[in-house]
């Protein structure tokens, strides 16, 4: 069980790795803290105790209260289809959390002074800056019909979270029909945030078209989905690459 | 207890394992035969001639990540 967690460190000038290793070794103690948190796999975890009753939601650290919080704006944004409160065995913000924990690894990161780094926690990517001074990340999107080769290309100017049931099953649930299901094969986010970005891709991989109608109407956020029989949708401003 | 690898190549840091973050099951690489690898090579040429840096996906395991096209731009030492 488990999951990996990519760190790419671009920069015109080369890097020193001795400069760089103090900033990546409290991003990756980010994600072990985040993770120790917030694993509904280990039952001693604050977050497991809390699905239990055994603890209050003060009693959790302060990051559980902070993530909650946001999960309830995401949930809003989403017209209710990304709802951690709804899934099957209490409350379950994994869908937000692992994006949220990318994006603080990331922020970890900024005072290396690098040009340019990418966070891809199992597919999900936070990034600032790019490969050279003279342009953003480029990023492929798996094509969920045959998952070695993609779909398309983007520009990545902050981050990208995609949902599908193509890499583990229908792990995806529907919170207005209590089964899981999707909408489509294949849902893409950008947007500045991860956490977000992978809450609303949750959301619209099982929501459809209604969501992708609202995520137009969120600032500074694009989408773009796969549908099961391959045909492509997206909002106006999804930053395909040329 | 959690494993931590890290990987420098050159002056890029090129891949971090960490034992877990909440994930389960492994439903793709158990549903993928050793004629893949070669494929998912021959994938990733083509993704280095796209001159993507990174690929984004439906969440992966482990497990999922060796057999992933991320995974395989690592391998070959995509820039």
């Amino acid at each position: 069980m488990g999951t990996v967690v990519t760190f790419d460190i671009y920069d015109d000038e080369g890097i020193d790795p001795g400069t760089l290793l103090p900033f990546l070794a409290k991003a990756v103690a980010t994600l072990h803290r985040v993770d120790k948190d917030f694993s509904t796999w280990k039952p001693d975890s604050p977050l497991s105790r809390l699905r239990r009753g055994e603890i209050a939601l003060g009693e959790a650290p302060i990051d559980v209260t902070e993530v909650l919080e946001n999960c309830k704006g995401a949930k809003e944004l989403s017209g209710g289809w990304f709802d951690p409160w709804r899934l099957p065995g209490g409350v379950d913000p994994t869908g937000y959390v692992k994006g949220w924990a990318a994006q603080r690894a990331l922020e970890d990161l900024v005072g290396s002074e690098v040009g340019g780094a990418m966070v891809n926690a199992a597919g999900d990517i936070a990034s600032f800056g790019g490969p050279t001074s003279d342009g953003p990340f480029r990023i492929g999107i798996v094509n969920p019909s045959s998952p070695t080769s993609l779909a398309c290309t983007v520009e990545l100017r902050g981050a990208i979270a995609t949902s599908g049931a193509y890499e583990r099953g229908e792990h995806l649930f529907n919170p207005f029909t209590d089964r899981y299901e999707t909408a489509f094969a294949s849902a893409s986010v950008t947007g500045p945030d991860l956490g977000l970005a992978d809450a609303l891709a949750t959301a619209l991989v099982v929501g459809g078209e209604e969501v992708l109608a609202l995520i137009e109407g969120v600032y500074d956020y694009e989408a773009m989905v796969i549908g099961h029989e391959g045909a492509m949708k997206w909002t106006t401003e999804f930053p395909f690459a040329t | 207890m959690l494993s931590v690898t890290v990987t420098v190549t050159g002056s890029k840091i090129t891949k971090v394992t960490i034992g877990t973050l909440n994930d389960g099951g492994n439903f793709r690489s158990q549903s993928i035969d050793q004629m893949a690898i070669p494929q998912l090579e021959q994938q990733a040429l083509q993704a280095q001639s796209a001159s993507i840096q990174g690929v984004s996906g439906a969440s992966y395991t482990s497990a999922g990540f060796e057999l992933s096209l991320q995974d395989a731009l690592k391998t070959l030492g995509f820039k």
